[in-house]
């Protein structure tokens, strides 16, 4: 058994290897990717769409109209203006002012990590679990029939049918009887 | 004669199921306990970082024209009243703001009373405070940088500033005069 699955392994690792590369590579360009020195604009846009209008459900300080999102966005703008503060030290001054609830991409640190955590967790598991049932199918359809086990279907085959035919005799000497 | 069918169970599923078991009920429990113990005062509408600490720097222009620089207003009790003259709990809770601001001014050190509004036009407010009373200044922020700078997301909201600038108590909704003058009085008696 061991040895099918060694050999299929030694022809197909090349695949392998060259998905493992090519997931590293697309892996390192994602984290390392720069869009290079944006507009003021741009970072407004972008720190109003990470944060939830402090009165209103499921809109963004950039989308929405009212006067709590305006005032947030024109803070945002004063402080890109200023220069002085990045993009996460805007957001964590407003979420300082109206609580963490205006954060709409939660934190990847403390209790909100579980957030991100979580499903990355069970998508290992579930990928595992179905690696390993995977595994147990491929086993279950090699298995080859041994002689034994031929014998015994054999044999049984054999009980059944004897069984069906005096059954059928039996069936026949009822209908025969007045 | 019989030959055993039936297909036998894996022992090591049987072996393995308690424990899976197990380890659900346990990242259930964990969950329940942390969710249990998380902190819902967050979302406290009364509570503030800025409690016990210096107010923000807050400066405008008052309706009259006059400059507004809070910090400048140390050495007196100061209450921040966040207003709209179009939000209707605002223009309800207006009266108990007449009243009070006349019961402090009857007191030798009585709390300065300011409204702070960023919304509608000064003439708008002017007209309102005309028709209903309130001899107290008004601070426009058209930018409302004042009230993000306090976290103001809705109206009426009412702040209170102890002598040495230090923000005592904020009070989301509507007030009444008795409360906001009990609820001063006890600050004055707990000391700076």
């Amino acid at each position: 058994m061991a040895t099918v699955g060694w050999k299929r392994f030694k022809q197909q690792w090349p695949g392998w290897v060259l998905l493992a590369v090519v997931a590293g590579l697309l892996l390192a360009v994602g984290i390392t990717h720069d869009s290079g020195p944006r507009t003021p604009e741009e970072r407004v846009e972008e720190i109003s769409k990470r944060l939830a209008c402090p009165i209103c459900d499921g809109e963004s300080v950039f989308e929405s109209r009212n006067n709590a999102s305006a005032s947030i966005r024109t803070e945002i703008k004063a402080q890109v203006a200023a220069g002085e503060r990045s993009n996460d030290d805007i957001i964590a001054f407003i979420e300082q002012r109206y609580g963490a609830q205006v954060l709409l991409v939660p934190r990847a640190s403390g209790l909100d990590a579980l957030v991100w955590a979580l499903p990355a967790a069970v998508f290992v598991c579930a990928a595992a679990g179905l690696a390993v049932a995977f595994r147990r199918w491929r086993r279950a359809a090699d298995t080859v029939p041994t002689d034994a086990d031929r014998a015994l279907v054999d044999a049984a085959l054999q009980i059944d049918s004897r069984g069906a035919d005096s059954h059928e005799a039996d069936s026949r000497g009822a209908e025969d009887r007045p | 004669m019989s030959i055993p069918l039936r297909v036998p169970v894996s022992d090591r599923r049987r072996r393995i199921a308690p424990f899976i078991v197990l380890g659900v009920a346990i990242v259930i429990a964990v969950l329940f306990v942390i969710l249990a113990q998380s902190d819902t005062s967050r979302n406290d509408s009364v509570s503030s970082f800025l409690i016990g600490k210096p107010a923000p720097a807050a400066t405008g222009t008052t309706l009259e024209g006059e400059p507004f620089d809070l910090s400048r207003r140390k050495g007196s009790w100061v209450v921040l009243n966040f207003f709209d003259p179009s939000c209707r709990p605002c223009v309800h809770e207006h009266p108990e703001l007449v009243t009070f601001h006349g019961e402090q001014q009857a007191l030798a050190d009585g709390a300065e009373l300011y409204t702070v509004i960023n919304r509608g036009s000064d003439a708008d407010v002017r007209t309102f405070f005309d028709t209903n009373g309130g001899g107290w200044p008004v601070v426009t922020d058209p930018t409302g940088a004042i009230s993000v700078d306090f976290g103001v997301a809705q109206v009426p909201e009412t702040w209170i500033i102890d002598p040495n600038g230090i923000v005592r108590q904020r009070i989301a909704g509507e007030i009444t005069a008795p409360f906001l003058s009990s609820y001063l009085q006890q600050l004055r008696e707990q000391g700076l």
